[in-house]
């Protein structure tokens, strides 16, 4: 499968601002798992590593190192609530309880209706609004129960 | 007395700022205009060199010095700006790209103006779509007026600025791994030599520089090397950005000049104590990879050298604290939860010896614990420290060695009492 | 690198050297018999300094530095023993066990395995981990030629290195992050370099495996021999290792001049003929075995008989037809044997193949320089005409002449019975004998005996050499392959001066003119 004619637009103009076309890769590759459903398939990784003219496993790799690339299908949203140490300070870990139960999602787990993906990050960088959560690009900060419970709630 | 400087931040609290029209109307790109037309680019660094600026990503190095580094060569040279601001605790690069982000770029043009170079990418993390989105926007409208690109300002410094996205890696926060990732690659810190000044990107002599150093650089070049010098205190020149978090009633980003107060007045006066009114317990004065203060040793004059001499470091100036409801060994869980997480598998002591810390602190949390897992603990941590390729272990090390040593009893309190369990083994 | 021919003076371990500038410590140490240890640095891959056990002192620095990528500088002082540095190492070996799943007993490493020899070293002999291991996936196909075990890869990465820089096939990756990290190939898991299974050779643990060597034999039960691969011309050297007479494998042996540290899969894989179980054991005449000396009669007497009944030397009617797996000494008693029967008619054939820029040579022989330099000619043999006699070395594939050639008599040797010989004497492969070779580039080098083809064997050069005095009155042969080299060394301009002892391990170069071997 060929990749959208916008995206590959938007990749050659990345390719323009750095002296070799790999460095533009990971930039590529936010907006490659925008249009391929929020994930790396096998398929889509080989469409990448095609795309940039580098081996599919170099793809792959990173992939398996960045966390927010992901190499299983997601929700329709990802929501990214932070785990480390002021957040958890300031109630993180009763959030991440209350997911569990209320959502029936644990890191990593997408809900039952396929609504979203549930990831614990490490620092976010909002440590003196914490706890806080990034709902796919949107940032949700001084989270308590009641103000989650509205965000994941108001989520298509 | 406790009082903010206000000199990064002047103007963060205008929604106007982030515009090139706000800023252009608070004096932004005089510096660049008074650099381009009156000052040769070794008289820019000579400013800073003057300013005593040193580095705000954490290590503290001179940020003059380091451009000194950077052969006379023919090859392209690069200025990394580093935004990958992941250290536990600190959002302060945050502040500058999401509220004032032309005072980045400017400075960018003038980093590299000084030493040369004529690309600068900015290297953000890719959990902060919002600075990504703010610079984007703030670099295009630069580019329209001519700020950016051939030709700045009708002279003939050449330069682009672009932003580059990271994707989730805390080391790439580290100097050599960011170039790494920067090239299109998994976040691999390098061995050094050679060093990024001499070798960075593509193998061409490249910078890395803190978004919050660049930025200063801007200031320092519009108002002067010397008027930077004064403000602060010997070794800790200029204002510093600090992020106060944890337990406190008023946690926040702020500009501080270094050397004119303690960390207790400032955690107990100025952020109003704890907010639950709880004793105090610790800090972590320099983000979550520098070792904890107790209570007890906060009466330390908040500069980069008085914090060493108190055995922690001013780090990235994320101050994270917490009172006496947080137990040692849960806090020391979470860091090396935070770093073996975060360790990028290459060499041997950290990839295999971070995991190892957190199990066995894990071990400690759930109080099962055996004697001489403490002894054990403290070992296993002494042989990650200084092995690896960069500072990653270390930043595991540290901080959990001096919960243990500062908070020892509960460590202790957490070796199972029975000895059964070994007896019969 | 370049040093510009500049030294440096180093102390290591209280012991005084000189090198050149730019050698690594791992390399200057080298110098005074020292070896640091190391996992991840290869001296032909680019350094990466991940495996940390090359950790050493140095006099006046704060911090243990890797000897991989530190180069020393005039009056460094070095210890690569100090207590700092035997803890330190102590402690990477520890971290580098604590996942491994040690489970040497069933792997084909144990034996030559760095991690068994530095954990002997370098460790303490004991683990304090007290945590189950890693799971990783065992037993993992990478093709046809490579096994994959992911808990026991120490991630040095010589591997992927090696793929890359040297091969440009750029086929092994990294996954995940952290203790989690493994390698990856391409989505078909399958390896398709020619080289691949140097990786098997460079892994320094039991994590890449040779899928034809696998659970073969234990390494401390064979026997090793210095010798070379004889696949085609380059002559790679190589270590081949034979079990109860059996050859089971061969590595390659470091030569800066031929083939450094590598050799290629095609070639090493190239032995499993060797073994074959229907070889030709014993001299046969007319479909029968019988004694040596009664074979040797037997083709003596045909050969007599050719030379007596042609009339002069242009026209006896007698081919000699040769093998460019033959050895020089071999080489040289055929061409003698023909000398004493007056016969001219010289020939061999080469096997052709495809060839690389590495190291695979287009020649599928070791030794067609040689058979050249001895007089016979890699030109077509006249098929119209009628042959007395044919003495025939036959090539593995039979090799140089056509199918309907015409002869009275055959004396062939070779590898299986061929069933139109009138005295067919066993061919040994030269896995199974002394002997010297010519190699691409006019190298001149040795193969050694790994394994013993079978007791009562005369070697091809000793039939050669008593059918000529059966032939010519008072001939002597020679008893060894050095003695026999010798000899040559007498008679030819080139071989001037060599000796068996002097060639080596590693080969001369001999000075020829392109008349004498052909292009």
């Amino acid at each position: 499968m060929s990749f959208s004619p916008e995206l590959v637009g938007q990749v050659e103009n990345l390719w323009t601002r750095y002296p070799e076309k790999k460095a533009a890769l990971i930039p590529a590759m936010h907006l490659i798992q925008k249009e391929r459903d929020g994930w790396f398939s096998n398929e889509t990784i080989v469409d990448t590593a095609e795309l940039f003219g580098v081996p599919d496993m170099h793809v792959r790799g990173i992939v398996g190192f960045y966390d927010m690339f992901h190499a299983t299908p997601v929700g329709r949203h990802v929501v990214r609530l932070c785990k480390t140490l002021t957040c958890k300070l300031c109630g993180a870990g009763e959030l991440i309880k209350h997911v569990s139960t209320k959502y029936g999602v644990k890191n990593g787990e997408t809900t039952a209706d396929g609504r979203f993906t549930f990831k614990l990050f490490e620092c976010l960088g909002h440590c003196t609004t914490a706890p806080m959560m990034l709902v796919d690009e949107e940032k949700h900060e001084s989270l308590d129960i009641e103000a989650l419970d509205g965000v994941l709630e108001g989520l298509k | 007395m406790t009082r903010e400087t206000r000199v990064m931040l002047e103007y963060a609290d205008d929604p106007a700022q982030k515009t090139l029209e706000g800023y252009r109307e608070n004096g932004g790109y005089q510096a660049l205009e008074k650099a381009l037309r009156e000052m040769s680019p070794d008289q820019v660094t000579a400013e800073v060199e003057t300013s005593g600026l040193r580095g705000r990503g954490g290590a503290g190095f001179p940020t003059g010095r380091k451009w000194r580094f950077v052969p006379k060569t023919d090859k392209p040279k690069y200025l990394a700006v580093n935004a990958d601001e992941s250290e536990p605790g600190t959002c302060k690069d945050r502040q500058i790209m999401e509220r004032d982000p032309h005072q980045l770029i400017e400075g960018s043009l003038l980093s590299c103006y000084a030493f040369g170079a004529k690309t600068a990418y900015i290297y953000v993390r890719g959990e902060y779509p919002h600075s990504i989105k703010a610079l984007e926007d703030a670099i295009d409208e630069a580019r329209a007026a001519n700020l950016l690109g051939d030709k700045i300002l009708g002279t003939d410094f050449c330069c682009d600025v672009w932003v580059h996205p990271g994707a989730g890696a805390y080391i790439c926060g580290e100097e050599t791994a960011l170039l790494t990732s920067l090239e299109g690659n998994r976040g691999y810190p390098r061995i050094r030599p050679p060093f990024p000044a001499v070798e960075g990107l593509w193998h061409c002599p490249t910078i890395v520089n803190n978004v919050e150093t660049i930025a200063c650089v801007t200031h320092i070049i519009k108002r002067g090397g010397e008027w930077f010098s004064k403000l602060g205190c010997e070794g800790s020149t200029g204002t510093r950005l600090f992020c106060v978090s944890g337990h406190v009633k008023r946690p926040g980003v702020y500009e501080f000049e270094c050397g004119k107060f303690t960390l207790r007045e400032l955690i107990e006066g100025f952020c109003g104590g704890t907010l639950s009114g709880r004793p105090l317990k610790g800090v972590m004065p320099g983000g979550s990879s520098m070792p904890v203060l107790r209570a007890d040793e906060l009466d330390v004059t908040f500069d980069i050298e008085s914090v060493q001499k108190a055995g922690s470091s001013l780090g990235s100036g994320a101050i994270m604290v917490f009172d006496d409801s947080v137990g040692a060994v849960g806090a020391a869980v979470n860091i090396a939860e935070f770093y073996s997480h975060e360790s990028c598998g290459q060499c041997t002591p950290c990839r295999e010896g971070s995991d190892w810390v957190r199990r066995m602190l894990l071990q400690f949390a759930a109080q099962d614990a055996r004697d001489g897992d403490l002894d054990l603990l403290m070992d296993v941590t002494d042989k990650m420290d200084g092995t690896t390729i960069c500072a990653l272990a270390e930043a595991l090390v540290w901080p959990v060695q001096s919960f243990v040593r500062k908070f020892r009893s509960e460590f202790e309190a957490a070796v199972r009492e029975s000895a059964v369990g070994t007896a019969t083994q | 690198m370049s040093t510009n021919g500049k030294t440096v003076n180093v102390t290591i371990d209280g012991k005084q050297v000189t090198v050149p500038a730019g050698t690594n410590i791992i390399e200057a140490a080298r110098h005074v018999n020292t070896e640091v240890p190391h996992y991840c640095y290869h001296p032909r891959l680019s350094v990466v300094g991940n495996c940390r056990i090359c950790l050493v002192e140095i006099e006046g620095w704060p911090k243990l530095q890797i000897g991989c990528n530190t180069n020393v500088s005039d009056g460094m002082t070095v210890f690569t023993a100090s207590d700092k540095v035997r803890e330190a190492r102590e402690g990477v070996m520890e971290l580098l066990l604590i996942n491994h799943p040690l489970d040497c007993t069933i792997c084909d490493q144990a034996g030559e395995c760095k991690l068994q020899d530095y954990a002997v070293d370098h460790g303490t002999g004991l683990t304090r981990f007290a945590f189950d291991k890693q799971k990783k996936p065992k037993n993992v196909s990478w093709g046809d030629k490579v096994v994959f075990d992911a808990e026991r890869c120490i991630l040095c990465t010589r591997c992927v290195r090696f793929l890359d820089e040297l091969c440009g096939t750029d086929e092994i990756g990294i996954d995940f992050r952290g203790e989690k990290v493994s390698l990856i190939v391409r989505d078909d898991g399958q390896l398709t370099s020619p080289y691949q299974m140097n990786i098997i050779d460079l892994c320094p643990v039991g994590a890449l495996t040779s899928r034809d060597f696998r659970f073969k034999s234990r390494v401390w039960f064979m026997q090793f021999a210095n010798t070379l691969c004889t696949g085609c011309a380059r002559g790679c050297n190589v270590v081949a290792g034979a079990r109860e007479e059996r050859l089971l494998r061969m590595v390659p042996r470091f030569n800066a001049q031929v083939n450094d540290h590598w050799m290629c899969d095609e070639g090493r894989l190239n032995y499993t003929f060797v073994n074959d179980e229907d070889r030709l054991v014993a001299p046969r005449v007319n479909g029968k075995d019988v004694p040596y000396d009664d074979a040797l009669a037997r083709a003596a007497a045909i050969l007599q008989k050719a030379k007596e009944g042609g009339g002069g030397a242009a026209d006896i009617a007698v081919l000699g037809c040769a093998s460019p797996f033959m050895t020089n000494e071999e080489l040289f008693s055929f061409a003698g044997l023909l000398d004493a029967l007056g016969v001219t008619e010289r020939r061999f054939a080469i096997p052709m193949g495809e060839g690389d820029d590495m190291l695979l040579h287009p020649e599928k022989a070791p030794n067609a320089r040689g058979a050249r330099l001895f007089g016979f000619q890699d030109a077509p043999v006249d098929a119209e005409r009628d042959w007395d006699v044919v003495v025939h070395f036959a090539a593995r594939d039979g090799g140089g002449l056509p199918d309907d050639l015409n002869a009275k008599s055959r004396i062939v040797f070779s590898l299986q019975v061929d069933k139109n010989a009138d005295v067919n004497f066993p061919l040994t492969t030269s896995f199974e004998k002394d002997g010297t070779v010519i190699s691409a580039g006019d190298r001149l080098q040795r193969v050694s005996k790994a394994l013993t083809f079978a007791p009562s064997h005369l070697t091809e050069r000793v039939v050669l050499d008593r059918l000529r005095g059966l032939i010519e009155d008072g001939y002597q042969g020679t008893d060894t392959a050095a003695l026999a080299l010798a000899r040559i060394a007498q008679e030819h301009a080139a071989f001037e001066g060599l000796t068996w002892t002097g060639i080596g391990l590693q080969g001369v170069s001999l000075q020829l003119a392109e008349a004498e071997v052909g292009a």
